[in-house]
């Protein structure tokens, strides 16, 4: 802080230069530090409400077979719902709840790894809050960012969101068994999804009877 | 979107340098705002005001200035902005390629920020 110059009598300028989102990109890059001295490959699931980020989650672990090695840190805002969820799949589980925070941010993944045990932990999940707006502007520090949206929201999600998709390295649409009746069009989906973002591999699934998750898991470079 | 939790930060920081330089009333704060954040500067201000109520703060100016994306690429070198036609759906977003070379290994120097730099107080 810097008082620099007196205008008048009694007027002055304090400078501050203070930048209040450079602190979660300064932590997120210890979280990313502290990731990679335990070759640990940290993803950071977001998604919207009831997408199905948890299903998918489930499913991977079901697919996998090494939940020894996985660890997942589910966010909230209250209830322990998804982290009992994923803890009968065997994984390492800790739940984040945020109270009023819409999002997960560096400072609160930072608690959670202090207090987790990682020794031998490959795969580390972390299960933002469902929602398609704010994680987007939080990096936590992981390695790649996936999204996860469903049929059931409708036809226009991605292209209403368009930070977000912008912002991931992997889409993922769901609940693709459920298009006819929602009266969706797939592939209009993947048109919005690659016009946002033309790098990000775009993946269908339906996380509760396991298709796409094979993709899912080859794509992220899980098979380890 | 996640306007109030910044806005109280912004709030507490001014405050916080309000008080330590003995300041018995604020007059303006200035602030910038990248437009890659996903801030929008009517809101902020509406919040920091609401939060400087009953504070030496009450009634402060809340200046923004919203700062262009700027960008450097790794394959060509480039550092600079973005061509201005760019769609309007696209405006918020962060580029794909350089506006130069087409590269895609481009990162933001500029636009993911929101800056107080400074305050002005009546000692």
């Amino acid at each position: 802080m810097k008082v620099i110059k007196s205008r008048g009598p009694e007027i002055f300028d304090i400078e501050l230069e203070k930048d209040l989102l450079a602190k979660n990109r300064y932590l997120a890059k210890e979280n990313k530090k502290r990731f990679d001295r335990s070759n640990i490959l940290a993803i950071d699931i977001m998604g919207s409400i009831g997408s199905g980020k948890t299903s998918m989650i489930k499913a991977i672990l079901k697919k996998l077979g090494m939940s020894k090695k996985i660890a997942v840190i589910a966010g909230d805002l209250t209830t322990t719902i998804d982290a009992e969820r994923i803890e009968r799949e065997g994984a390492r589980v800790i739940q984040v709840n945020t109270g009023r925070e819409c999002h997960l941010d560096a400072n609160l993944i930072h608690q959670a790894i202090k207090r987790m045990n990682l020794d031998g932990v490959k795969v580390l999940f972390i299960e933002n809050v469902g929602n398609l707006i704010c994680p987007g502007e939080f990096p936590l520090g992981a390695h790649k960012r996936l999204v996860v949206t469903s049929v059931t929201e409708g036809p226009y999600m991605i292209v209403k969101h368009p930070y977000i998709f912008r912002e991931a390295d992997v889409i993922v649409l769901n609940k693709i068994d459920l298009a006819k009746a929602m009266k969706v069009n797939l592939s209009q989906l993947e048109k919005d999804a690659k016009k946002i973002n033309p790098h990000a591999p775009f993946i269908k699934t339906n996380a509760l009877s396991g298709i796409g998750i094979s993709k899912i898991i080859n794509t992220l470079g899980l098979k380890t | 979107m996640h306007e109030f939790s910044i806005s109280s930060e912004i709030a507490n920081s001014v405050l916080d340098a309000a008080g330590k330089n003995k300041g018995k009333k604020v007059l303006s704060i200035q602030l910038e705002i990248g437009e890659l954040t996903h801030l929008n500067g009517e809101q902020v201000a509406f919040w920091v005001h609401e939060l400087f109520k009953g504070s030496v703060a009450e009634g402060a100016e809340v200046k923004i200035k919203t700062t262009k994306v700027r960008i450097h690429c790794k394959t060509c070198g480039y550092r600079g902005g973005m061509k201005s036609n760019q769609e309007d759906f696209f405006r918020h977003l962060m580029p794909l390629t350089c506006p130069r070379c087409n590269g895609i290994q481009i990162r933001a120097v500029k636009g993911r920020e929101c800056i107080l730099r400074r305050i002005q107080v009546i000692k």
